[in-house]
């Protein structure tokens, strides 16, 4: 946590917080870093205080936070809260709930966090390179009863697209990335480098909390030899389980909270592989046992963790509204789009590719209202759909009922497959529906819908 | 509280990036370096994994006498680079063909006159994934415009 400036707790004057507030100050600039070992040389990356990613930030569960941002970027930027249900004018999104911060300029964001869970930020400004270039970071809300592991650890996965000589490759906005499959770097990283080993204890209970702040790759994690369970997606507590095929899916912007007894032997090596893309395999890094176990056996303490205030939605009274993806290489569209419209808008939400932040919702939710949002994804390719200012229970994928009625803020949906998700529409104000491969938010593929405070419907 | 994950790194170890750039790199030497013995119909076609139809334009080349291997990458703008294909002529895939560079789903007629008549073309392109093309479902609707590269710039090659 080096680098957050925490100021201490005292009350804040806000009326509705009860709790302390946390201070946080953010400087995204310019930096250095050794993404790749010597003898390559470091990368000029953007970060926040000096790191990518940045500082995790760790507030406890109805504590307020205030973030102090300054930019010292030569662009406009942003910071959204991943996941966390803010009021609208915290969310960080360009022109929609604010002004974006000038280079030069600063911006707090201020708000109670109401659910403990596994966060991230990042831009939502020209977020396609600002994310790409290192500005991420975790943001970690803790229990009032933290889960009794025996270290709480975070990996921020990342990759880059590296030039021979370490540097960021500069072509952001490819076109071909964009109608495909996002880009996708060459050297991944593990908070912010690459990665032989990761040590651990025989013995040990580790709860790790997976945060994938790629633009486009998606992550599907095997720990060899070690039985993982699945805790929390998204920040929000699911029943315990074991990933379906002993693999843990994430999408880009996706988080998993796992934990893990290290069952190993002392001095013993396991490999954590990520096999998501066929054909391309590879070792993300060595679980690398120390030559002294912590205990003999792991821990038995419950793996349950207790439920954020979510509203539960009624599905039987929920709004029904369709939400359909379209586009992308090999859907006909990219065809046409080649021959002449050229701007670069290959995706679809709803028949309208968005070139920018602000636009007419889709449709109009009033306050309080159970909503289904039925998302068809017409397209040959992955997308994670993250809506801004809820989560969501995921209740069926083509049209198969969810086991687990995860609650998720980001929903990966595989080529032309279909999910129903359900809310309350309970958080006023204007919220992005989009895609989280940043090449394919850049390139159309986001939507608005409305949460009308009532009164206010016409 | 742990941010950062013990840099227990030995740099002597080969790393990812290290791998897949040195992976890249022999590649290509092996590619260039074999093109000089070997007949300049066999080619590496590289591809995103997640592409299907790539896999039906290779099978499209097999048929008309081409020896074709596809190797799946989520370097293909890099590839592209190194290998002068402009931006503006991206297709949906790459293929080297000895010191050759086919982009997209050109059609054989094309690569024969590529090979035949231009030897100091680099390169030629069908841009983007045009429906009724070599390797793509749907139907032609109009003619496909085939264009050269190299230095950077590009310019119609052919018609087809």
């Amino acid at each position: 946590m080096g680098g957050v400036a925490v100021l201490a707790g005292g009350l804040s004057s806000i009326a509705q917080s009860a709790g302390p507030t946390k201070e946080v100050r953010l400087v995204a600039g310019p930096g250095r870093a050794r993404v790749v070992p010597s003898p390559h040389p470091e990368t000029a990356i953007w970060a926040y205080n000096g790191t990518a990613p940045g500082p995790e930030i760790r507030v406890r569960q109805g504590e307020r936070l205030r973030v102090a941002v300054e930019n010292r970027l030569q662009e406009e930027t942003t910071i959204h809260w991943h996941g966390v249900r803010v009021p609208n004018a915290m969310d960080g999104v360009p022109h929609l709930t604010q002004k974006p911060i000038a280079p030069g300029e600063s911006f707090t964001y201020e708000f109670t966090v109401p659910d403990a869970g596994t966060y991230w930020y990042h831009p939502h400004q020209r977020s396609l390179e600002q994310v790409e270039r290192g500005l991420c970071g975790a943001l970690v809300v803790e229990e009032p009863e933290p889960l009794q592991v025996d270290r709480d650890v975070t990996w921020v996965l990342d990759d880059w697209r590296l030039l021979k000589d370490a540097s960021i490759s500069g072509d952001f906005g490819n076109r071909m990335d964009a109608g495909m499959s996002g880009r996708i770097g060459n050297t991944v990283t593990v908070n912010g480098r690459v990665r032989e080993t990761f040590g651990v204890r025989a013995g040990e209970r580790i709860r790790l909390r997976l945060v994938n702040a790629a633009n486009a790759r998606i992550f599907g994690l095997e720990f060899e030899g070690h039985r993982v369970q699945i805790v929390a997606l998204d920040g929000q507590p699911v029943e315990p389980h074991a990933p379906e095929g002993g693999r843990i899916v994430l999408g880009p912007a996706m988080r998993a909270d796992l934990v893990i007894d290290m069952t190993g032997a002392p001095g013993a090596r396991f490999r954590v592989m990520d096999t998501f893309y066929q054909d391309l395999e590879y070792r993300l890094l060595d679980l690398a046992y120390a030559d002294a176990p912590l205990r003999e056996r792991p821990l038995e303490a419950p793996l349950a963790l207790p439920g954020n205030p979510l509203p539960e939605p009624d599905v039987g009274a929920a709004a029904r509204h369709e939400v359909t993806f379209d586009g992308g290489m090999m859907s006909g569209m990219m065809g046409g789009m080649m021959q002449g419209m050229g701007r670069g808008h290959v995706w679809a939400v709803n028949g309208v590719s968005a070139s920018g932040h602000v636009m007419d919702p889709m449709f109009a939710l009033p306050q309080g209202q159970s909503c289904i949002l039925a998302l068809h994804n017409n397209t040959a390719w992955h997308h994670p759909i993250h809506l801004h200012g809820h989560s969501c229970r995921v209740i069926s994928r083509n049209g198969e009922p969810t086991r687990h009625r995860e609650w998720q803020d980001t929903v990966l949906m595989a080529p032309r497959e279909r999910a129903e998700i359900a809310f309350v529409a309970d958080n006023p104000g204007d919220w992005m529906l989009h895609c989280h491969i940043l090449e394919h938010q850049a390139a159309g593929m986001m939507g608005v819908i409305r949460v009308e405070p009532p009164g206010t419907r016409t | 509280m742990q941010g950062l994950l013990s840099a227990t790194h030995d740099a002597r170890k080969d790393t990812q990036m290290l791998r897949l750039i040195s992976a890249l790199g022999l590649l290509l030497m092996a590619i260039a370096g074999a093109n000089a013995a070997e007949p300049a119909r066999k080619a590496t076609l590289y591809k995103s994994p997640q592409c299907s139809c790539c896999e039906e334009y290779a099978k499209y080349l097999r048929g008309n006498g081409f020896e074709v291997k596809v190797v799946a990458t989520h370097d293909l703008a890099l590839i592209r680079r190194d290998n002068g294909v402009p931006t503006a002529v991206e297709g949906c895939h790459t293929m080297l063909l000895g010191d050759r560079v086919i982009e997209g789903h050109v059609p054989v007629s094309a690569i024969n006159l590529l090979l035949e008549k231009h030897p100091q073309v680099r390169g030629i392109s069908l841009p983007g994934m045009p429906q009724g093309s070599p390797g793509m479902t749907g139907r032609k609707t109009a003619p496909f415009t085939i264009y050269s590269f190299g230095d950077g710039s590009h310019k119609v090659f052919a018609t087809d």
